[in-house]
């Protein structure tokens, strides 16, 4: 059996820096087992040993209100890991130490402290005694500057040490006013004699019942029984009688107490600074109105960036999947193989890995914003717009992403901490006009509106956000209903990126795009091929598609559209650009488009196009993130979406002649 | 002289100790996790009338929602 050693630490404190130094390219991403919070492993080698590492979700407390906290505390309760490794920022001693706090009261004999951006410290006046604060906490710290790679190899030896018993800590562990100490006696000695003292430190579960915590409730009323648990909370509401206060409060200000009382033993700060280059920046960037200016320059650079460099790689990719398919044709002699092969899976699975380049640069673009620390900005500058709508600013960058495509904007839902903010930003996320529809939209726009072309596609764009906006509002209010999560983010420290964790990161998320959309893309292409296969080639009316085109031809006259329409739809649910190049496959030529449908028809195929049905690989992720119920739901409430806008537009338009 | 306010009524430049949060359990938690807990330091960098004031609490900076500052409880400083 490999040892595990598990890091933890708040968010922002360089914990998968030190990840990505400890493990090197040896890592992998997955998901807990019925939890969608990721789950990153990777392997250290260190003197011929080989360990898992297990990166816990970054988290401020182990009081569990979240997916992420629950998943942290539960792998550090269960003794999942040989070695806990806490990251602690020393720029943030006393709120990193909260958490500290919080993981040695669960009476861990293994833990390390990852002292991480000492160098950052030092330049704002923080003076650590690393030797003094070890003997004060009785842990184990080894200083770093992880960024810069010094100390790791120090961590890897403690690491070694204390995973093969030659290292232990004797940690301390904070005391409380002797009323809450008598309190925490007293639930202890109801507790003892029961079996969770075997798996349990009772103190722990004494403190986390104080600040009632639901699980450990749940755990405690099964040992004890009603009765013994409604005497304990009795006693628990005298006391925040006294304080005037709730207990978990209590709890912590004393917890914060005590922590303060020990820093003054190993913490100088020798002076205090004025205003940083740091704060003048926020000044600017969190402002209501030159803030939002900031912002929409910040992304108008990404969309560029990605887009300039993006659009010639996607199309040359798309190029090398259909010259491969060309070249590979002739090769294969059974017709049904070679049409599946060829036509289906090359032609239906490159087109979607074709957008690969663009899902990689918007995550690079995004990674490098994290990293030097904007996207808290930009959260906190959409907060006052996102809100009406019922969604969190922090919503605002999977919306963003969601320009670039759907998929990587699905699965960047996971940055949101409040898991219904992020179902509903999940949900309306598809609505987001995404390239392969801007495609769709700019071949439309650009062949029936040469002259108002931009103005076609601003209206279809700006309508696409509104129903998504809306939407977002009705489902926050009326189906997912819910406390509305409370607003306090984090502005870390601007920062100069590190190129290594950043292009890893975007590796590992668009190296997941393919993955996830793999499967279900291939199956989709195979199913499509099909139907436009069979019985007899499509082009000449026959085929399944074309019938089912057909089929539905009544119901997509009420929007002014035709048979071909259908098929163009049902293909695009592959890839949205599709819409168009069924024409092509119909009439052997997609320009012919132009003289086939009036400028009316053409609005409203690019506005359904862009408000049905998400592509497959969106579909796929959104069951990946939620489940297959919140996916069919989305499918069939667009469906129902475009229809409605559809038909209104396209009876408005002809009731006024256009 | 004791003045309790409520934390969104002060000005940039002010400052304050928490002495109570009367939030909901899961709001308050979020606060204390994040440092902000009775017996603290808070200092306010921004705040605009509507939308987000910027604080700072341990050397750490935070953007806090209004709604949720009004139930932070300080003693001005």
């Amino acid at each position: 059996m490999m040892k595990v050693i598990a890091l933890t630490g708040n968010p922002n404190v360089g914990k998968t820096t030190i990840f990505n130094a400890l493990t090197g390219m040896r890592q992998h991403v997955g998901n807990w087992p019925g939890v969608t919070v990721e789950k990153k492993e990777g392997i250290l080698e260190y003197r011929g040993q080989k360990f898992l590492v297990v990166d816990l979700p970054g988290t401020y407390s182990l009081t569990a209100h979240s997916v992420d906290e629950l998943v942290a505390r539960d792998f550090l309760l269960k003794g999942s890991a040989d070695v806990v490794v806490n990251v602690v920022d020393a720029t943030a001693l006393m709120r990193n130490l909260f958490l500290t706090m919080e993981i040695l009261e669960m009476s861990l004999d293994n833990v390390i402290i990852a002292l991480n951006k000492t160098d950052l410290a030092e330049k704002r006046g923080i003076e650590i005694n690393v030797k003094r604060m070890e003997e004060v906490l009785g842990v184990p710290i080894v200083p770093l500057n992880a960024k810069e790679g010094i100390g790791i190899e120090e961590l890897k030896e403690r690491i070694y040490q204390m995973a093969n018993g030659k290292l232990k800590a004797h940690p301390v562990i904070p005391t409380y006013d002797p009323e809450v100490e008598r309190e925490i006696e007293h639930i202890t000695a109801a507790l003892r004699n029961t079996p969770l003292a075997e798996k349990y430190s009772l103190r722990w579960l004494a403190i986390k019942l104080l600040q009632r915590d639901d699980g450990v409730i749940k755990l405690i009323l099964r040992h004890l029984g009603k009765e013994k648990l409604d005497e304990i909370m009795t006693h628990i509401e005298e006391v925040e009688e006294r304080y005037k206060r709730a207990m978990d409060l209590i709890i912590a200000s004393q917890k914060y107490e005590f922590i303060d009382g020990l820093m003054h033993r190993f913490v100088r700060y020798s002076h205090e600074q004025g205003e940083t280059f740091s704060d003048q920046l926020d000044r600017i960037l969190t402002h209501p109105v030159y803030g939002l200016l900031a912002l929409f320059g910040v992304f108008y650079l990404v969309f560029k960036f990605v887009f300039t460099f993006g659009m010639p790689l996607q199309e040359l990719l798309d190029g090398a999947f259909s010259n491969f398919g060309e070249w590979l044709a002739p090769q294969i002699a059974s017709e049904i193989l070679r049409g599946l092969v060829v036509d289906g899976i090359i032609a239906g699975v490159g087109s979607v890995l074709s957008f690969f380049p663009l899902v990689f640069l918007l995550f690079l673009a995004m990674s490098l914003l994290e990293d030097v620390g904007y996207m808290a900005r930009a959260a906190v500058v959409m907060e006052r717009i996102m809100r009406k709508f019922g969604l969190p600013g922090k919503s605002f960058i999977p919306m963003v992403l969601a320009f670039g495509c759907n998929v990587p904007a699905v699965m960047a839902t996971r940055t949101l901490d409040d898991e219904r903010d992020r179902l509903v930003t999940m949900l309306v996320n598809p609505l987001i006009p995404c390239s392969a529809r801007l495609s769709v939209i700019s071949f439309l726009a650009g062949a029936f509106f040469i002259e108002r072309r931009a103005l076609v596609a601003v209206s279809i764009y700006a309508t696409a956000i509104l129903l998504a906006l809306l939407t977002a509002w009705v489902i926050s209010r009326f189906i997912i209903k819910g406390e509305e999560s409370p607003f306090i983010i984090e502005l870390p420290e601007y920062l100069v990126p590190s190129w290594k964790t950043i292009l890893l990161h975007s590796w590992e998320r668009s190296k997941e795009f393919v993955k996830k959309a793999g499967t279900i893309i291939l199956l989709g292409s195979i199913a499509i091929w099909y139907l436009s296969s069979y019985p007899v080639e499509i082009g000449t009316g026959q085929s399944y598609a074309e019938r089912l085109g057909t089929f539905f031809e009544p119901y997509m006259k009420f929007m002014g559209l035709d048979w071909k329409a259908a098929v163009g739809l049902l293909f695009g649910i592959i890839a949205k650009e599709n819409v168009i190049s069924t024409y092509g496959i119909i009439y052997g030529n997609e320009e012919v488009i132009a003289s086939v449908m009036t400028p009316l028809q053409a609005y409203v195929l690019a506005l359904v196009t862009t408000l049905y049905v998400p592509c497959i690989a969106t579909i796929g992720a959104i069951r990946a993130e939620s489940n297959w119920k919140w996916a069919a739901f989305t499918v069939f409430y667009m469906i129902a979406l475009a229809s409605i806008v559809g038909i209104i537009v396209w009876q408005i338009g002809t009731a006024l002649g256009l | 002289m004791l003045m309790i306010v409520p934390l969104n009524t002060l000005r940039p430049g002010e400052g304050g100790i928490v002495v109570n949060i009367v939030a909901g359990s899961y709001a308050r938690q979020r606060l204390v996790s994040m440092g902000l807990t009775p017996g603290t330091t808070v200092q306010i960098i921004e705040s605009h009338s509507m939308g987000p004031m910027i604080i700072s609490v341990g050397g750490v900076k935070f953007a806090i929602g209004n709604g949720l500052a009004a139930k932070v409880m300080v003693r001005k400083l």
